[in-house]
């Protein structure tokens, strides 16, 4: 070990400069190495590896063959992967391995500043995937790496230290960082210049428009932030806050899907109404790439946000025009207690009662034992199956009991929740009523969903979120993706659509409980946490969402209506763009003038020692001494000499030491006596006590 | 007529002759320090666009910290740059007189007056593209050493100085001129191999050419000291003794010699002073008394390196 310190510290200068840019790279590509493909991270390490063994060897780089036939290969493995070359990932694909073979041909000058230039390209990359706390913190560190290479390659003389060229990085970076928050806060939003290409939309988790057994399992052990509500005033119980999202009605036997139909319907098709207290609150919604606006059930009037409008289907969920990229702050108004759709049957709601044929034939057959075993109760006229499927239309009482009927089979049949069901075959509803009886959230509204439409119920699927974690440090609650949620929807007659939440008898905890379903810990969390009780790691986690939280609220969030409500608060009456840009040029105009105007001070400003040595001259040439031009202190004392001959006189030994001394303050200040200023001083003093 | 272009190189040469005066000591600042940006500042300018193209398109505000944190320090580079060399003070140190052919190596000393250190600075004789890197620690000093071959002989100019550096991120180029007022002595180029010199006790063909003298007693002897000539070795007795003995110098049958342009049978007056300089150092090293005739100068016969430096520089001159 002490050998390999010896090697790393008596490392020629080449091979230092070499491996610590080396480091650099590596350490601005391995954020994104889960987002690249397998195949470019391997041949990026093992090529940057590679190149290091090379340096720390002393060995020359390969032929440019060796370049140009991995060049190759990548190229051909990045079409295979992504089908094109073109688009985001694969073109950041491309990019690393780009930087990585740029590495082995590190010949001129050129070639150096390409890497470094490569690797600030890679460095924005790495937003693409993350913007979070941690992800900038480690760009920060890249920077200054980056720029510390940058510095120490213009330090050509000798062997300066890193930590020299590190402090000089710092220092630039330092020093820009008003310049960054400057042009951060009033530098215009633009929309996108042109269509972002569609891969910019894929590999993000979160809600889908369409659901398949499994889907959502994925979500819930996703532990990331999908949005944050801060509500005014107390907040609703946890088991109330169900957050709509996708609405899905149409089932093909695998795919639920929403209703061809529903983006038609227009938002006065709900009918709703609402009724008692409002509860008011704030949205954060992370990007999620859909035109989705997640809001409490219901929410009657559109959410206000900057710029874009929003609009209500008539299955009330709130949709954007365009999706959602950029994290989204939103108010909006809901009313727990509603009521909306239809009150009597019509032809909008046949969709709602349509299964595929030749799939559950077990649960049709069940609900026709039910139907046959335990009809709704007397008083209703019921005699027939087709008597009593009109019935469903239009008694609530009859639809109420099959939905009562469905929840006790729920409850009391050894139904359990789980995030491990298994695969499920052709006929989901069947395996999950009799076979297996076990599922989570999907599974169960799926299966219910489908045995209402069976019963004669029209039944939906509603995609959301439900509950929701509600931090202690800001009162911010986090809803995070492993709350998503899948319930169900039944049409009643004179109620309209009425949530039922079939998952709550199931597994109670799941839904109106603090405790949460934990997902599974990475290796890392585990070496961490691992012995830290489960509160302080609790607290630990609201400490830090709360640091998220401000986060995104400050930096991610911030956005054109914020730059007009800085303006705004400036005094500025109605802003627009244009006063961004006119608070812009004053503020770089004042900033050229306040320059200018140092530097002509600065260039009038002389030398305090040189003032002093002028000052010095001047009562010597009074005194009739005759001095060349621009003399040294040296030379003064010299001249001196020179006039007085060979008979020192006190005053000429004073003198004598007086400019010696001035002599040694500037070429060779003494560690004794006081800063440079304060000798300086001190001499200035003397010089007035000097006899000429 | 000048055509356009050469008139405005020509009203540019005299404008940056005019800001350039001719001095020993410069102290650069805003006035003479000149900055533009390197291709790779151009470089790193497309590199900040792209960023913030990517920025606006995917809607990333962590994107715009990035671009503009990068672009404050780079702001904060040209500074730097600038203030590297704004401020520091040049003077020459030495030159010393050369031969034609030769370097003329002259130092340069750097002095930095403010705290912190100043890194990557390098100087060059114009358009010599031989740069010299130094580094000049905070309130010391630094010296290099630049050459220049002048081709002919004479008292030469320094050459015009550039002081340039890339730091602290190589996208900006910062430089200065200088023109140093302090001049070099070229002497001409001494013969090799040349002639025996003229006159002499071998050839006293013309007695118009050196005037013998027979000074001293012919046994004022002592032994040899190193720097005697050859001439003033007794060969009979070094033969005899095995010792090198000397006639001292007073006793040395003296050749007063006369060293002219006629003398030297050339009729290139370059060959002629080249010839004339190899003679004066030969008739140094021999320690003869020598004059130097050149037409319009005459030195009298005299010895000793004031006297060769008077006539070594009568022949730049001539």
């Amino acid at each position: 070990m002490t050998n390999l310190q010896f090697k790393l510290s008596h490392l020629p200068r080449e091979a230092r400069d070499t491996l610590f840019m080396l480091a650099v790279i590596a350490w601005v590509l391995l954020p994104m190495l889960g987002e690249l493909p397998l195949w470019c991270g391997a041949l990026t390490a093992a090529v940057l590896l590679w190149r290091g063994v090379l340096a720390w060897r002393n060995q020359p780089l390969p032929s440019k063959w060796w370049r140009l036939g991995l060049l190759a290969l990548a190229t051909a493995a990045t079409l295979i992967s992504f089908k094109t070359l073109l688009g985001r990932d694969a073109g950041v694909a491309l990019v690393v391995v780009l930087l990585a073979l740029k590495t082995l041909e590190l010949r001129a000058r050129r070639d150096a500043f390409v890497v470094f230039f490569l690797s600030f390209f890679l460095m924005l990359s790495n937003f693409f995937y993350s913007q979070s706390l941690l992800t900038a913190a480690a760009m920060l560190i890249a920077l200054l790496g980056l720029l510390t290479a940058l510095v120490n390659a213009h330090m050509p003389v000798g062997q300066p230290p890193l930590w020299q060229a590190a402090k000089i990085a710092g220092g630039m970076t330092l020093l820009g960082a008003p310049i960054m928050v400057v042009l951060f806060l009033l530098f215009p939003r633009l929309a996108p210049l042109w269509g972002v290409p569609g891969d910019a939309m894929a590999g993000r988790s979160g809600l889908s428009e369409q659901m398949t057994v499994g889907n959502i399992a994925t979500l819930a052990l996703d532990g990331s932030v999908a949005m944050r509500v801060a509500f005014e005033g107390s907040a609703p119980p946890q088991s109330q806050l169900y957050f709509r999202g996708p609405v899905l009605a149409s089932f093909d036997g695998q795919r639920w899907q929403a209703l061809d139909t529903a983006l038609v319907q227009r938002s006065r098709d709900a009918q709703l109404s609402v009724q008692g207290p409002a509860v008011r609150y704030q949205v954060t919604l992370e990007p999620n790439q859909k035109p989705w606006l997640l809001t409490l059930d219901a929410t009657p009037s559109a959410p206000v946000f900057p710029r874009q409008r929003a609009h209500m289907t008539a299955e009330l969920q709130w949709l954007l025009n365009q999706p959602v990229t950029e994290l989204l702050r939103y108010q909006a108004v809901s009313f727990p207690q509603f009521q909306y759709g239809p009150t009597t049957f019509n032809a909008s709601l046949q969709p709602y009662l349509r299964l595929p044929d030749g799939y559950n034939p077990r649960t049709l057959q069940l609900a026709r034992e039910l139907q046959r075993t335990n009809p709704p109760p007397a008083g209703t006229p019921s005699s027939a199956g087709a008597a009593q499927l009109a019935n469903a239309r239009t008694s609530t009482e009859v639809g109420q009991h099959w939905v009562d009927t469905a929840m006790v089979r729920l409850r009391t049949g050894g139904y359990v929740y789980t995030l491990e069901p298994g695969v499920y075959g052709r006929h989901t509803a069947d395996e999950f009523w009799f076979d297996r009886k076990a599922g989570f959230c999907e599974h169960i509204a799926s299966s219910f969903v489908i045995l209402m439409r069976a019963l004669g119920v029209p039944a939906r699927i509603v995609t959301g979120y439900q509950g929701g974690e509600r931090n202690a440090l800001d009162a911010f609650w986090t809803v995070r993706q492993s709350d998503a949620h899948a319930w169900a929807e039944v049409w009643l007659a004179g109620q309209g659509w009425v949530r039922i939440d079939p998952t709550s008898v199931v597994a109670p905890s799941r839904t109106g409980s603090l405790a949460r379903l934990q997902s599974p810990r990475g290796a890392m969390a585990e070496a961490l946490l691992g012995n830290i009780s489960p509160q302080v790691a609790l607290n630990l986690r609201a400490a830090w969402d709360a640091v998220n939280n401000r986060w995104n609220q400050w930096v991610l969030n911030y956005s054109q209506s914020s730059q007009f409500k800085l303006l705004e608060s400036l005094g500025f009456e109605s802003p627009s763009w244009e006063d961004l840009i006119y608070v812009l040029c004053g503020i770089v105009v004042t900033v050229s003038l306040a320059g200018a105007a140092w530097s002509v001070w600065d260039r009038h400003r002389q030398d305090p020692w040189l003032l002093l040595l002028l000052q010095v001259q001047k009562r010597l040439q009074r005194a009739g001494l005759s001095i060349s031009a621009n003399p040294t202190p040296r030379q003064l004392a010299e001249q001196l000499q020179a006039h007085f001959g060979d008979s020192p006189s006190e005053a000429w030994r004073g003198w004598h030491d007086w400019l010696l001394r001035l002599e040694t303050l500037r070429y060779a200040a003494p560690a004794t006596g006081g800063s440079y200023r304060q000798q300086l001083a001190t001499l200035q003093r003397e010089l007035r006590h000097l006899r000429a | 007529m000048l055509s356009p272009r050469a008139y405005a190189r020509q009203r540019f040469a005299s404008w940056l002759e005019a800001r350039l005066p001719l001095a020993d000591t410069v102290t650069l600042n805003q006035r003479n320090v000149y900055i533009l940006p390197t291709r790779a500042g151009l470089m790193l300018a497309v590199t900040l666009l792209v960023l913030l193209v990517a920025s606006i398109n995917y809607q990333l505000n962590l994107g715009y910290l990035l671009t503009f944190l990068l672009a404050g320090a780079s702001l904060v580079a040209m500074h730097v740059a600038h203030g590297t060399l704004r401020g520091i003070t040049m003077n020459i140190v030495a030159s010393h007189a050369i031969y034609t052919g030769d370097k003329a190596v002259f130092g340069i000393n750097i002095q930095n007056q403010r705290k912190q250190a100043r890194y990557g600075i390098a100087l060059a004789v114009q358009s010599s593209e031989q740069w010299v890197w130094t580094d000049v620690a905070g309130q010391s000093s630094a010296s290099v050493q630049l050459a220049f071959t002048p081709v002919r002989r004479g008292l030469h100019r320094l050459p015009r100085v550039v002081a340039q550096t890339l730091f602290p991120l190589g996208t900006f180029r910062v430089w200065a001129l200088w023109r140093p007022a302090a001049q070099v002595l070229v002497y001409p180029k001494p013969e090799i191999n040349p002639p025996a010199l003229p006159g002499g006790s071998q050839d006293s063909g013309n007695s118009q050419l050196s005037r013998t003298h027979s000074l001293g007693e012919p046994d004022d002897l002592r032994p040899y000291r190193r720097g005697d000539s050859r001439k003033a070795i007794v060969w009979k007795k070094a033969a005899k003794t095995g010792e090198l003995i000397s006639r001292d110098s007073i006793a040395l049958q003296q050749h007063e010699l006369w060293l002219e342009r006629q003398h030297t049978g050339l009729s290139h007056p370059e060959q002629q002073l080249s010839r004339l300089c190899a003679w004066v150092l030969q008739a140094e090293v021999l320690g003869l008394r020598y004059g130097l005739g050149l037409g319009d100068q005459d030195i009298a016969p005299d010895s000793g390196p004031n006297h060769q430096l008077r006539c070594l520089r009568a022949l730049a001159l001539a």
